[in-house]
Parts: C-alpha cells; structure tokens; sequence
C-alpha cells in the first residue's frame, strides 16, 4: 500500500505569537516551529497502515522554505520512507495554490491513500486537503477520528455533534484526521539516526497566484478586568443588567 | 524570632552512585555511535561540531558517527545564561561565518556598575575584570539553536528528548550511557505511552552536562578524581522583559537586597533597547537559611534604578540555573578517563570576576574534540591518550584566566566587604596577593541560621510567585511524572522550609505530613543537589522551555 501524507510546518502552539513590523506577519524570533499537530496523526495514521499491512510506503511531501526540511525529518524520524519539499520562497495565505501544487506532485504517483491534518493550526483553513482530493478527483472523508483500510475499501468514523458518522469509501481516496485519530509517536533514536540517511527531494516550484492576502493582523481584545456584582439573590437583577447592557450577551 | 542552627549537610543524601554507573554491557539493541555528548549545549555542541569538521577531511575517520543527546525537549530549552558572551570561541568554531552572522545579540557599548541600597545606587568605577568591551548581550538558548542547526547539517545525530539517565562501565572504561525510559507512570511502572530506554555505545563519551552533572560527580566520584577545593556554586534566577523605556547599557549591581554576608549581585542586560535581560545570582555559601533568590529578584525590581525601566513592561519568561563558582581551584585534577570526557560547565570552567562561562565551554569542548580525533586516529581511547585534552586545556587561556582570578570569588567567602578589600588586591597585582589558595569547604556545610523570611506579596505584575515563574519558563511536564528528586528519608522542618526559600520553582513544601516534592515544578537549576536533594535524571522533554533565555 503507498501512502502519501501532507504535512505542513506551523509555529508550536505554545509559542507567544507576536505581529511583525511590517503588521501582515508574524515575528518568527524565540518561535519554535513543530510539525502541525493534525498532520502528526496523518502521519502515524499512515505508519500504523503500512505496519499493519505488512508493507507498502510512507511518502510525506510538503509546501516551504528550506526550514520546512526539518519537518520532514521529523516525519522520516518517526518512520515514513522518503519526503519530498516543493520549494517556494513564501508561503501563501490562499490555500487554492498550495492544494495544486501538492495534487500536481501527488498526480500519478499511484499513492492509494493520501492523509492530511484536517486543518493546520497556524491559518486554520481547514481547506487544503478536502482541495487536493476535489483537485484529484478523488472521493474525501474530512476530519476523521477512526480509520479502517481493507480490501480496497476504507471505514472511516467522523465525531459529529451529538454522534458518530461512518463513512464507507473506495480507495483511492483523501482522509484528513482529526485529535484522537491516535496517539502519534514519539521519535526513537533509532529513527532520528535513520531519517537522515532517508532521501529528501528538494523540488522548488513556482505557485499560482494567490487570490487572498493577508490585509493585517491583529491580536484578539485583550481580556477586561472582572467585576463583582454583589453577592447571593439580591445580586442577580444587577448581573442580568449587566449581562444584557455591558456584555450584551442576553 | 528563632536563630535556630540549620544544617543541610546532615540531611544530604549521599549521591547516588549504584543508579548513576552501571556495569551491565550496553544491550543487544543498542546504537553502536562513535562519540556520544551528553549536552547539547555550548560546551557539547561545539566539541560535537569540531569533531565532525575535523573527521569530514580525514580519509580514515570520514562517517564516523557522532551523537548528541539532550534532556530538553528541543535544542536550547533548558539553557540559560545573563548572558554577556566573548565571541573568540565562537570565530574560532566558524572562521567561515561572517563576525555580524553570529548568533549574537548587541555588542557591549556603555556599561555601569553600581553598589546599592535599599533605596539608593552608587556607581562605581568598572573593575577591569568586569569590562566588556567587544563581548555581546546574546541569548543563550539562540546561540544553541544556531550551533544545533549547523550541527544536523553536519550530519551530526542531535537526539533532543533524551537524557543520560547512566554511564555504562566495563572495568575502568566508559563504554556509554544509557536514556531514562518514558511514560513512567508517579509509582515507577511503565504507564501509557511507556517506552523503555536505549543503550548507545560509544568509543568516547563527553559528559557535557552542564552545571552540577550528575554523570560528571558519579564520574568523578568512582575515579576517585579530587580538586584542591570542592566545587562550590551560586544560583542565578533570571527573567526576560519587554520594556517600554529602551536601555542603552549593560548593568551590574552588588550590595541590597543581598546581605552582607552573601556573595552575588544582579545584571540587567539589553538585548534589544526594549527587550531586557535581568537576573540575581547569590553563592549558596549564603548563611540566613530563609533566604529566596526568587523573592530578591522580586524585591530588586522594585527598587528605584530598575522599576523605571521596568514599569509598564511585561514579562516574557522567567528561568533559573546555578553557575559552578569555585574557579582555578576546584578543577578536577584530571577530567578524562577511559573512553570518557568531561568539558563545559560540568567541570567548572567559569570565571566568576569577570562572570564569563560559555566561551570556556565551547573552547573545552573544541579542545576535547581535538583530543579525541587524534586517540580515534591512533585507535587508542584511553586516558593517557584523551589526557591531551587535559594538557590543551591547562596551557589554554581557559585555565589561564582562571588561574589569574583564582581566589578571587574565594575572598569572598567572610562577606563582602573583606572580599572587596582582598580582591582589590588581587586585581592590582595580577592574582599574587594573596597568592596561596583560600580554602573553601562544599556549600551544604555553610553554617546557617533560621530566621523568620520577611513577608512578601507579589503584585501579579512587576513581580511574580513562585508559581507563576514556573508557568513563565514553559515547564509543562505532566503532573502524573516519578519524583526525580531524592531526599533523605528524616527531613526536619527547618531544613525543609530552606529548602523551600532556596528553590525558586516551589518544588518544596513543608506540610502536616512532611516534606513535600512537587516534582513537576522543577527546571533543572539543580540548586538543592547542591545542599539537599539529588537531581537525577528523569523523562526527556520534562523541565523548562526556554526561547530566548
């Protein structure tokens, strides 16, 4: 079974974000950058397939700049075969140039399931890889949470508001996972040793257009000071006042 | 108020050894490596990148495989430092890089020191071993990063995430080490997640530990190496800040909020006009037993100097670490054994009056690097031949520089103002006076006093608790995690409650059951393995995360 997984590289979530000077970016000083964490579970997804399977490849390919080599290598360090960077310089906003340029690499390479993040956590489109599966025309399962794969054919559970989905598809086909799809590993050192013998294509390419721009960025509204109304019964006429007055949320 | 006599050296657990050196073979599922660092910090690094440079232009050892393993989660994470850094390691290291593409910060222009009081500062002329002209403001953590990047390009195996939890020994040989294993569950058991550890033989194994190593003391402790003086230490606590007011020098202070009978004193340095550098570093030879480096650096903020600078910024990150103090004196008399090197910090190449420790570090390890090219060269990993790094280092202007400051910190040690007198001295006559060595006796045994600790309430804003200082160093080690830290068994409540006014993390708490350890809490500072607890090794990635400390 050949697999191939999209993956993205995206500052931790933990890092304090801060807007660049020139307000359309981030400051990427002090930030550490991680392998998306919904492409973590892509990618485990797709060694637990190929394990299970008892063979087959693990293909991780990726949209960035030079940095976003060490993304792959976190990927090959956990155990996929080979990773593949489609080079730009910049990193667009729209993700309608960056979902062609993967299909463009993933077209024809015979994969029978490609896995993505189901969102990556930096933009939050939610969008790249339902894309690349419309651009492929392939059937897609979005935000997956449980995975069957056999004879040709996939299962796939997806967590909707008060139940459980289950979609039945035929491969090949895209699935973007979801938290609690598994637990990813951690990277052994036997792997961290082996990512770097792996092979890395460098493929640089030129994206389409965009159609969207960043305008600006703007942090959220720093959070006001609390306040107590009062105390017991007699307070709540005075917090519904200010519920539907102040906060204008009644 | 109570002046009770305290006594940390009594209730100090002896190291332990049995956990630290073992003498089982490595496993037959190991990873066979050339040379494994245990570090990956200044001192590791730089040797590890030496190594491979060294290796790449020999027909012989040209692949040799070259590990380097890291406690913290990523590259940079647990190091920490003012950090006032002299670039010549650093171009010695990188001939090719460009001086301005350093990882470095602003250079040193202006600078000011200044003895203070609560409410007044004096400036004072800049001792000549203080001044800095053409050292720069940088961030520790960056300059790791940076080498850590040029290490993996290298073909360097960085294993971030793993600490050395042993040494493997066969005879008198280190043959390697081997992890801690993960996913312990608070009683010791494999839990979710559980993954054992890895053994790695190696030819040659550095032990770049950093401050207070617990390989490097079990190392030293089983060769049975001594120093003329035991290593003594101080700790730093220190804290990043956003300003709103730029700065244009670099700081240093002495005198309030210390006691006259403690030896430290305080920097604040600019990074960026607006982002700021600050810390308080005190020698645990300290003798009020209530003392809090924590809360001093809170109350210093206060003060009229800093609170200026200081007002309407935000804090960005806060950490702690301790600095091996001792100086010339308390080096081990020889830091290599069979197959095995110690270098950096966890030897003590640190020069207190001029408060210089990273160059030294790289320098040791590039000087470790070399030694050990040449024994693999000539198939020979023993201690007479990796002893080459002994005699490199000793003729180096590491030891040199040491050795001309040698009491300087030591004067100190009947407080400050006998020790200014005396190190006035030393300075005008290049170390000769007094020229014999001042005695020093380990820190646990400082005589101490309880007192009742002066009350202090943070104000969420300018300063902070405990608790938030630890939520700002990134520490998010999961709460189910085994203690890593050893008391002894009959802690009584005096030495526990200076255990909790030491530890800036809040680890201690002296309860109606006793002591308590929240173990989650630490950042690896290793301040009560000095006088108390013994730090050993625990899950990778657990600790701090430091970004631009």
């Amino acid at each position: 079974m050949k697999i191939a997984v999209c993956i993205k590289r995206v500052p931790d979530t933990e890092a304090r974000v801060k807007i660049a000077a020139n307000g359309a970016a981030i400051d990427e000083s002090g930030v550490k950058f991680i392998l998306n964490p919904y492409d973590e579970f892509a990618v485990e997804e797709a060694l637990r397939l190929k394990e299970k399977m008892g063979g087959g490849e693990v293909v991780v390919v990726t949209v960035g700049g030079d940095v976003s080599q060490e993304t792959i290598r976190t990927a090959l360090a956990m155990g996929a075969d080979r990773g593949v960077l489609l080079k730009v310089d910049a990193m667009p906003l729209d993700p309608v140039p960056v979902a062609r340029a993967l299909a463009d690499e993933l077209r024809g390479g015979g994969f029978d399931l490609i896995l993505c993040g189901k969102q990556a956590v930096d933009d939050s489109s939610h969008a790249v890889g339902l894309m690349v599966a419309e651009l492929l025309e392939l059937p897609a399962v979005g935000a997956v949470a449980k995975l069957e794969i056999a004879d040709g054919k996939g299962v796939a559970e997806r967590e909707i508001e008060g139940g459980v989905e289950v979609v039945e598809f035929t491969l090949p086909a895209v699935v973007t996972a979801d938290k609690g799809l598994n637990e990813p590993r951690y990277p052994a050192l036997k792997g961290i040793m082996a990512a770097k013998k792996k092979p890395l294509d460098t493929k640089p390419i030129t994206l389409a257009a965009p159609g969207l721009e960043f305008a600006a960025l703007a942090y959220p509204p720093e959070r006001q000071a609390g306040r107590i109304v009062g105390e017991g019964a007699e307070a709540v006429p005075a917090l519904i006042e200010a519920l539907r007055t102040e906060a204008k949320v009644l | 108020m109570t002046m009770a006599p305290v006594d940390p050296a009594a209730r100090q657990p002896p190291l332990p050894r049995a956990q630290l050196i073992l003498t089982d073979p490595p496993e037959d599922e190991r990873i066979d490596l050339d040379v494994v660092f245990v570090g990956a910090g200044p001192a590791g690094l730089a040797g590890a990148i030496e190594l491979a440079r060294l290796a790449q232009n020999d027909p012989d050892l040209k692949g040799i495989e070259i590990g380097v393993l890291e406690k913290a989660a990523a590259l940079g994470e647990h190091s920490l430092s003012g950090a006032v850094v002299n670039p010549r390691a650093l171009r010695e290291l990188f001939p090719d890089v460009d001086p301005a593409e350093l990882p470095l910060r602003t250079p040193v222009m202006k600078e000011a020191v200044y003895f203070m009081t609560q409410r007044g500062a004096w400036r004072l002329p800049t001792p000549p071993t203080m001044r800095n002209h053409g050292n720069h403001v940088a961030s520790l953590c960056e300059i790791v990063r940076w080498m850590g990047e040029r290490a993996e390009a290298m073909g360097i195996n960085l294993f971030a995430g793993y600490p050395a939890a042993s040494l493997l020994t066969a005879g008198q040989r280190v043959v390697g080490v081997r992890t801690t294993p993960s996913g312990l569950g608070r009683d010791g058991k494999p839990g979710a997640g559980f993954s054992p550890s890895t053994d790695i033989a190696a030819n040659v194994t550095v032990l770049a530990e950093g401050t207070r190593g617990p390989l490097a003391q079990a190392f030293a402790a089983w060769q049975g190496i001594t120093s003329p003086n035991p290593q003594v230490f101080a700790l730093g606590v220190k804290e990043l800040w956003e300003t709103k007011r730029p700065l244009d020098r670099v700081i240093h202070t002495l005198g309030w909020p210390l006691p006259r009978d403690a030896f430290g004193g305080s920097w604040v340095y600019p990074m960026e006009p607006n982002l700021i550098s600050l810390g308080l570093v005190v020698g645990l030879d300290y003798h009020d037993a209530s003392l809090d480096v924590h809360e001093l650096l809170q109350r210093l903020k206060l003060h009229p100097l800093l609170r200026p600078v200081l007002e309407g910024g935000e804090l960005i990150e806060w950490g702690a670490k301790t600095i091996p103090e001792g100086g010339y004196y308390a080096l081990p008399e020889r830091r290599v054994g069979d197959g095995a090197v110690v270098v950096g910090d966890a030897v003590g190449f640190v020069d207190v009056p001029s408060l210089k420790g990273v160059h030294y570090a790289m320098q040791s390890g590039m000087y470790a690097a070399r030694a050990i090219f040449a024994a693999l060269k000539a198939g020979d990993t023993s201690a007479a031949r990796l002893g080459e790094y002994d005699r490199m280092v000793n003729a180096s202007y590491v030891v040199r520089d040491m050795r001309r400051t040698r009491n300087m910190r030591l004067a100190f040690k009947d407080g400050f103002w006998k020790g200014a007198v005396r190190a006035g001295l030393m300075t005008a006559t290049g170390g000769r006076i007094p020229g014999r060595r001042i005695a020093m006796a380990p820190d646990a045994t400082a005589a101490r006093r309880s007192g009742t600790p002066p009350t202090f309430a943070p104000d969420g804003q300018l300063t902070i608790s405990k608790l938030d200082a630890v939520f700002k160093s990134g520490n998010a080690t999961r709460d189910d995690i085994p203690s890593h830290l050893l008391p002894a068994a009959d802690v009584d409540r005096a030495t526990a409650e200076f255990y909790a006014h030491l530890c800036p993390a809040g680890v201690y708490e002296w309860t109606a059951d006793g002591l308590q350890v929240n173990a989650p809490n630490c950042v690896d500072c290793k301040a009560t393995d000095v006088v108390g607890p013994r730090w050993t090794p625990r899950e990778g990635g657990s600790g701090p995360a430091y970004k631009r400390m």
